[in-house]
């Protein structure tokens, strides 16, 4: 006989507030239900209700960890909309405070990861570390989270020779982190054991629930905005588009772990290449119209669509994050799984429910709800 | 009080000051030597650590949540969104900052806050010195803290209330002076009021460590004096912002103006209502009629 369990939102407590709906038998996943909107805080309709300029700002906060790329992805969106070119030396350092972004964005999933694996020596050992990159991004920004580095035509703070030395010894210092990380996942780490086999995403799942970013290219499937579509300064520098092959979250948290590498190889390339001029341009007049633009997030593709009716406040704004993506990518990997790797599972994706609430959730499919009132009666 | 068992309750926000309260776990902060612990149940904590503002969803939790926690029940609001609800102030699914739903003893400004602010508000509040030696204790150069004004600068011309991207900063006009309000409360700290104020009098500073019992005090206020209109006496503009634009006119823009700055000025201390009046557009027309005789020669 199936029973119901529900995971969140506030008990047991995951990351963040939301409420998973497990239809279990023998300790086994059979269906899987996704409940949000615990953190809906209509973004989307404050969008336009504030200029171009101040709508910077409310971009950021629809999402604490990932704040930078959501300002840029906006600020280039509106760039195209006002017919602007970013300056050269703009683009680079883009680059660079994206990167460090990421580096501090993947060292905390590794940091939660341990914490939900109950590694508490490790996640003290990660969060520990991760505070180098916190310190230097509140150094160059001015502030921890939430930096508002990207401006309407360019960035709002240079990267001076004395800063580029900072960042150059905190990357230096950073990558035992990452080989330590690295040590946790091979082949007799203590992560491996743990999540080695658990919640197998396969290729052609992957693809048909539309997952994106570190999910998708755990499952072996090559795609990464920085090189499909490439912005910023990304098509002038040199990396790899990492991919691992097995799907389950071993296969994304050594997806992650090896990108870690590879954004500091970007961020050394670009404070080695980093051109001289200006760093920003005037904003213009916002042509009637309508743009889309997509970065690649930590968590994945982000995706800004933004009309314009001519004046200074924007008509629509429509934003599609990673972690709504990849949330029905959750929901496939937790069925046939194991109840007491669930927990796991769902960190495996780096949710991001702030991210994802902006919007109203239509309930799955009647059909899986049949089998929960089934049940009942 | 003896042990702190903190049950964090995260509601809608953008979860940054969420994960600098797990940043406050790290063991540089000292969290632990306080004798705090992070518990997962409400019904083992008896400190609540409140992020976000509350939607129609949370509501009810929150009520749930605060019914469960031990006594003495304190309760500590995080971050800016817990205080005023900050940026998404007008969201529609929004029902309030949490102190409208619970009683919230401690507020902790900041956007985010940073673990060392929440750390030291943990050990103020229980009465606990901490030795802050480390340099990382101290904010770095260019960090976006607490508004400070310049009064002699400031000319109270409210553009920072024009930029602002929270409502954060109010243009209160009295019978003989300006208020200008920054409450740091409901600020972003995205720093546009100081780059778009034209005289550099608004500056955000380095201090961080602004944890206080009433958030009506999180507040930062400067007064401009009012100047009265030359023709029917009623309060209408900024004496020091009309000084600022007959300098820049005068001295900056179109130096041949100065010899008519007198007559310019005699012109600007006429309020909106009284330029219509017909006296005053035969006198204004003379002057720009002399003006732009002025340019062609």
């Amino acid at each position: 006989m199936p029973e119901t369990v529900y995971i969140g939102p506030y008990r047991p407590q995951l990351v963040e507030p939301e409420r998973f709906e497990l239809l279990v038998e023998d300790g086994r996943i059979i269906d899987a239900r996704l409940e949000l909107g615990y953190m809906h805080r209509g973004i989307e309709k404050l969008f336009t209700t504030k200029t171009y300029m101040q709508n910077l700002a409310l971009a950021e906060r629809i999402c604490g960890i990932c704040s930078g790329i959501h300002t840029l992805c906006y600020a280039q969106t509106v760039e195209r909309l006002m017919g602007i070119e970013v300056p050269e030396r703009a683009k680079y350092l883009r680059c660079i405070y994206m990167e460090l972004e990421r580096l501090h964005s993947h060292y905390l999933w590794f940091g939660i990861l341990a914490h939900s694996l109950h590694e508490h020596e490790a996640f003290l050992k990660i969060m520990g570390e991760r505070e180098r990159i916190q310190d230097l991004l509140e150094y160059l920004t001015g502030n921890r989270i939430n930096y508002l580095i990207n401006t309407i035509g360019g960035v709002r703070r240079d990267i001076t020779p004395e800063k580029a030395e900072k960042i150059r010894k905190a990357l230096r210092e950073l990558k035992p982190l990452s080989d330590y990380i690295m040590s946790l996942l091979g082949d007799n780490g203590a992560f491996t054991k743990k999540i080695r086999g658990v919640g197998v995403l396969p290729r052609d799942k992957a693809l048909e629930v539309g997952a994106v970013g570190p999910t998708l290219r755990g499952s072996g499937i090559v795609s990464d905005i920085r090189k499909d579509d490439p912005y910023a300064a990304y098509d002038k520098l040199d990396f790899e588009i990492i991919v691992e092959k097995d799907g389950d979250v071993w296969a994304k948290a050594l997806v992650r772990a090896r990108e870690t590498y590879e954004s500091m190889k970007i961020i050394e390339q670009a404070l080695d290449n980093l051109p001289p001029g200006e760093i920003a341009v005037k904003p213009g007049e916002p042509k009637v119209g309508e743009e889309i633009g997509r970065t690649e997030a930590p968590r994945g593709e982000l995706v800004y669509y933004i009309r314009s009716n001519g004046t200074n406040i924007p008509e629509r704004v429509k934003v599609r994050t990673p972690s709504y993506a990849n949330n029905f990518a959750i929901l496939e990997m937790l069925r046939g799984e194991r109840l007491e790797n669930a927990r796991a599972v769902i960190e495996s994706i780096d949710p991001c429910f702030a991210c994802t609430d902006r919007v109203t959730i239509v309930d799955t499919k009647t059909g899986k709800r049949k089998i929960v009132s089934l049940k009942q009666g | 009080m003896g042990k702190i068992s903190v049950y964090r309750f995260l509601s809608a926000g953008c979860n940054g000051c969420d994960v600098q309260i797990l940043e406050c776990l790290v063991p540089r902060y000292r969290l632990a030597n306080l004798g705090v612990e992070v518990v997962e149940k409400p019904e083992e904590a008896n400190v609540l650590v409140l992020t976000g503002g509350v939607n129609v969803k949370g509501r009810e939790y929150l009520l749930k949540t605060y019914e469960a926690i031990k006594p003495p029940k304190i309760v500590v609001a995080v971050g800016n969104c817990a205080l005023t609800k900050e940026i998404f102030d007008k969201g529609y699914p929004m029902v309030g900052p949490p102190d409208q739903i619970i009683p919230v003893n401690y507020y902790i400004p900041g956007c985010p806050p940073r673990p060392q602010a929440i750390v030291k508000a943990i050990a103020d509040i229980l009465g606990v010195k901490i030795e802050e030696v480390e340099d990382y204790w101290q904010a770095p150069e260019g960090f976006r803290g607490k508004h400070e004004f310049d009064s002699e600068k400031c000319i109270g011309c409210g553009a920072c209330a024009q930029i602002c991207t929270a409502d954060a900063i109010d243009v209160i006009d009295g019978p003989d002076k300006r208020i200008i309000r920054v409450n740091y409360g409901h600020c972003s700290f995205c720093a546009f009021c100081q780059d778009e104020c034209p005289t550099q009098a608004l500056r955000l500073t380095r201090e961080y460590h602004l944890v206080t019992g009433d958030k009506e005090r999180a507040r930062v206020t400067n007064e401009v004096g009012l100047l009265s209109c030359a023709i029917c006496g009623g309060v209408f503009f900024p004496e020091k912002q009309i000084d600022w634009a007959l300098k820049r006119i005068t001295l900056e823009k179109i130096p041949t103006y100065g010899e008519f700055s007198g007559e310019i000025l005699d012109a600007m201390k006429v309020c909106t209502k009284c330029r219509r009046n017909i006296g005053n557009i035969r006198k204004a027309k003379g002057l720009l009629s002399k003006l732009s005789e002025k340019v062609r020669r």
